[in-house]
């Protein structure tokens, strides 16, 4: 069966693309799945440190798209987690030595070889994007409960649909105590004005700084709210699409409280 | 306790925190995002309407103009063109 390329795009800058990337790659990966990230940011690589590969980088997309070097060899073994490939991005050249003519051979190659593919995109909507769209089937668009970054969201949106693509959204970095608070827009709030379905909710969560820093996979860090929510994305990629997406829920539940007033709580 | 019933009753007031400002700000401006026409779009429109009305009229289109108008909230768009002749009916090729 052919495999399945999903970009992941936002519009807007550091919302949380890489994060969701490695984080829903590795969660595919763990139910089974053949599954390759690919890092499209190119000249600014940032998924191979997210996932703990920088060191083991011998090619990149750019080789393996001009046939520099087989893809299999462009592809990193992640050695923790069994299925899941980085193709990683070249740091050395600019966005446009890629063509959206070659992303979509190369995609072809892709699906033949995986399940599911997962594309980091750029940020902005200039030739970094046309390039990841180019070759993929789905699209999912990340964006946080912030005007900039809701707008930016619904302006990719409408180009994705130009492009016969059907976006599902993720609204990351949520802080649910200023949603109860009214001092943050709720999912309700974005899903109003945009026109797309939403896929998940990831609340802000510390345990993503630590990940980051330690090169280990978010979806491995215990009692991560944000690595379960990463993982409920996946499984409804992966075909449980009834799977209820969960609201995040304000900290100061009755136990939590008790914890924090006894010095308990970790 | 009793800080937390008073913030019951501010959210049930449903006008406070910064977020009703925010919902409304982005709703504005997905309203104008999406009124933008790009420049590509303009030019598109404005040939193929040059080449409409040329079928019935002959006009003058160096002087020929397609603009876009906004006031407060709507968005109208304003041809502008002087006819010199009008094409005679069985020369009309439809
Ligand atoms: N749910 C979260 N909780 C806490 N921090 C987060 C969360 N998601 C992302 N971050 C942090 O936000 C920052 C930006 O995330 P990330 O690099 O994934 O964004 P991006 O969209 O890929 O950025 P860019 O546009 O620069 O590629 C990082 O420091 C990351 O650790
Ligand atoms: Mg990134």
């Amino acid at each position: 069966m052919e495999g399945r390329i999903i970009v992941i795009t936002s519009g807007k800058g550091g919302v949380g693309k890489t994060t969701a990337t490695a984080s829903i790659g590795t969660a595919l990966a763990m139910e089974g799945r053949r599954v390759a990230v690919v890092d499209m940011d190119i000249g600014l690589r940032n998924l191979d440190v997210m996932m703990g590969l920088e060191n083991r980088i011998v090619f990149n997309i750019v080789d393996a798209v001009h046939g520099r070097c087989q893809l299999r060899q462009a592809a990193i073994r992640d050695r923790r987690i069994k299925n899941l490939f980085l193709i990683p991005a070249s740091q050395s050249d600019n966005k446009n030595v890629l063509t959206p003519e070659d992303m979509i051979r190369f995609c072809k190659k892709l699906r033949s070889a995986f399940d599911f593919v997962l594309m980091d995109c750029p940020a902005g909507i200039e030739q970094g994007f046309e390039n990841t769209v180019a070759g993929a089937d789905d699209a999912i668009v990340i964006c946080t409960p912030e005007v900039a970054s809701v707008r930016d969201a619904d302006r990719v949106i409408g180009l994705l649909y130009a492009r016969s693509i059907t976006p599902r959204l993720v609204i990351n970095r949520i802080i649910p105590d200023m949603v109860e608070n009214g001092d943050m827009l709720s999912h309700d709030d974005v899903l109003d004005v945009l026109s797309i379905d939403l896929i998940g909710l990831v609340q802000m969560d510390d345990r993503v700084i630590v990940a980051t820093n330690t090169g280990t996979p978010l979806i491995l860090q215990k009692d991560s709210a944000a690595g379960e929510a990463f993982q409920r994305i996946a499984k409804r990629l992966n075909g449980q699409y009834d799977l209820p997406i969960i609201v995040p829920i304000p900290s100061k539940s009755i136990w939590k409280t008790i914890g924090t007033r006894f010095g308990i709580r970790k | 306790m009793i800080n937390g019933i008073f913030r019951k009753l501010m959210k049930s007031g449903g006008k406070s925190g910064s977020k009703n400002v925010a919902k409304q700000r982005l709703k504005f401006a997905l309203i104008y995002d999406r009124l933008e026409v790009s420049d590509d779009t303009l030019n598109n429109l404005n040939r193929d309407v040059i080449e409409v009305i040329s079928r019935y009229f002959e006009i003058d289109k160096e002087a020929f103009k397609l603009d876009i108008q906004r006031y407060d909230d709507v968005s109208a768009l304003v041809v502008n063109t002087p006819i010199i002749a009008t094409k005679h009916k069985n020369k009309l090729n439809l």
